[in-house]
């Protein structure tokens, strides 16, 4: 136990002193170097119309002039980037612009036609209705016309059948029927008549 | 006894009128060729008094019916006879109208007339007409009746046989 209070109040006695003669150390080193920082600045003082002079001005100036044209330049290229940029955006918002409009307009346009389309289907699908209905109509009316028609000189044709035929017959062998062959038919006629024609003769007014 | 005092023996019987004397029309002319034999008769006898006047030359008409009648045109009673037999039958006998589909002959009609005058009456007067459209057979009219023995009318009686012959044909009839 001893050995070891030993040890440590040794240790701490070396470092104490290795930390002593490191601050003596380091505190000669910075009073050198604000001497040696005095000496320059009034060296400079002494040689500062020796430093800037005319060349060194010029040099000075050349180095700005650069410097002022580089920035220039730098400028002038973010300028024409954002000029670019800003052309390019506003090319495409005028693209992107343009197209929605024009895509309204020919949306309004497709509406439009397809209304027109659709108006155009019902007139047509109506007219043909119409058209269908009538068609029907005039069929069944003109069917039964006909077939009126038809009736009427059907019935006319079986009225008139004793004419017709006779007037046939007359036209086919008229000029060949020979009066003389029809006395007989004639007195047949006469004979069979007789009575009746008699007696309106002996009884007429 | 002058042939003008002379009563004929036929007078007082019925008197025949010829077949070929048809119709009124017949009648009429008989009447004016009799009026005309008078007119001449009284001149001639004017002209040339007790002197025979030859006799005009008369007519087929007139010969017959003067010579079916046992009459002499040249007697003056003869013709007065006529003349009223004429103006009688004008009058009175029934006249029969007949229309054919064509001009017949004299002798059609002779007969047609023959036969009226043997079964209808004596004196029964024959009017022709023509009308084409009846194509054979006649129509005929008396006074108040017509009788249509036409083929047309023949048709129109046998319509329905007729009608059943085409419709056979047909089918639709």
């Amino acid at each position: 136990m001893t050995i070891w209070w030993l040890i440590l109040i040794l240790s701490f006695i070396l470092a104490g002193g290795s930390a002593f003669i490191y601050m003596a150390i380091r505190l000669s080193k910075v009073a050198t170097q604000k001497k040696t920082l005095e000496d320059f600045e009034g060296q400079a003082e002494k040689d500062v119309e020796h430093i800037f002079n005319d060349e060194f001005r010029e040099e000075l100036r050349n180095r700005g002039r650069l410097h002022f044209e580089k920035i220039l330049g730098e400028n002038a290229m973010f300028l024409q980037q954002d000029l670019r940029l800003t052309t390019s955006q506003l090319n495409e918002y005028m693209k992107d612009q343009i197209s929605k409009d024009l895509k309204n307009a020919f949306a309004n346009y497709e509406n439009a036609i397809s209304d027109a389309k659709q108006l155009a289907v019902e007139s047509i699908t109506k007219t043909k209705e119409v058209i269908d209905e009538q068609r029907s109509t005039m069929t069944s009316q003109l069917e039964k016309e006909v077939s009126d028609e038809k009736a009427r000189r059907v019935k006319r044709l079986e009225e008139n059948m004793a004419d017709v035929v006779n007037h046939y017959v007359l036209a086919a062998i008229g000029n060949q029927i020979d009066l003389n062959d029809q006395l007989e038919y004639i007195l047949g006629e006469l004979e069979a008549n007789k009575k009746e024609i008699l007696e309106d003769v002996n009884n007429g007014a | 006894m002058a042939p003008e005092q002379q009563q004929p023996a036929a007078a007082a019987k019925r008197l025949e009128l010829p077949t070929l004397v048809f119709g009124p029309i017949e009648l009429r002319r008989l009447q004016r060729e009799l009026e005309a034999l008078e007119e001449y008769i009284s001149a001639a006898n004017i002209r040339n008094p007790g002197k025979q006047a030859e006799l005009p030359k008369t007519s087929r008409l007139l010969d017959a019916l003067a010579g079916n009648n046992g009459y002499n045109l040249l007697m003056p009673n003869h013709r007065e006879l006529l003349m009223k037999f004429l103006k009688d039958t004008e009058a009175k006998a029934p006249v029969i109208h007949i229309s054919l589909a064509a001009d017949p002959s004299s002798a059609f009609t002779a007969k047609l007339v023959a036969w009226l005058r043997q079964n209808i009456h004596p004196y029964a007067l024959l009017q022709l007409g023509l009308q084409p459209s009846i194509a054979a057979g006649c129509i005929l009219r008396t006074k108040n009746k017509a009788f249509d023995f036409s083929l047309r009318n023949r048709f129109k009686e046998q319509r329905s046989l007729l009608l059943k012959s085409i419709g056979g044909g047909t089918g639709k009839l």
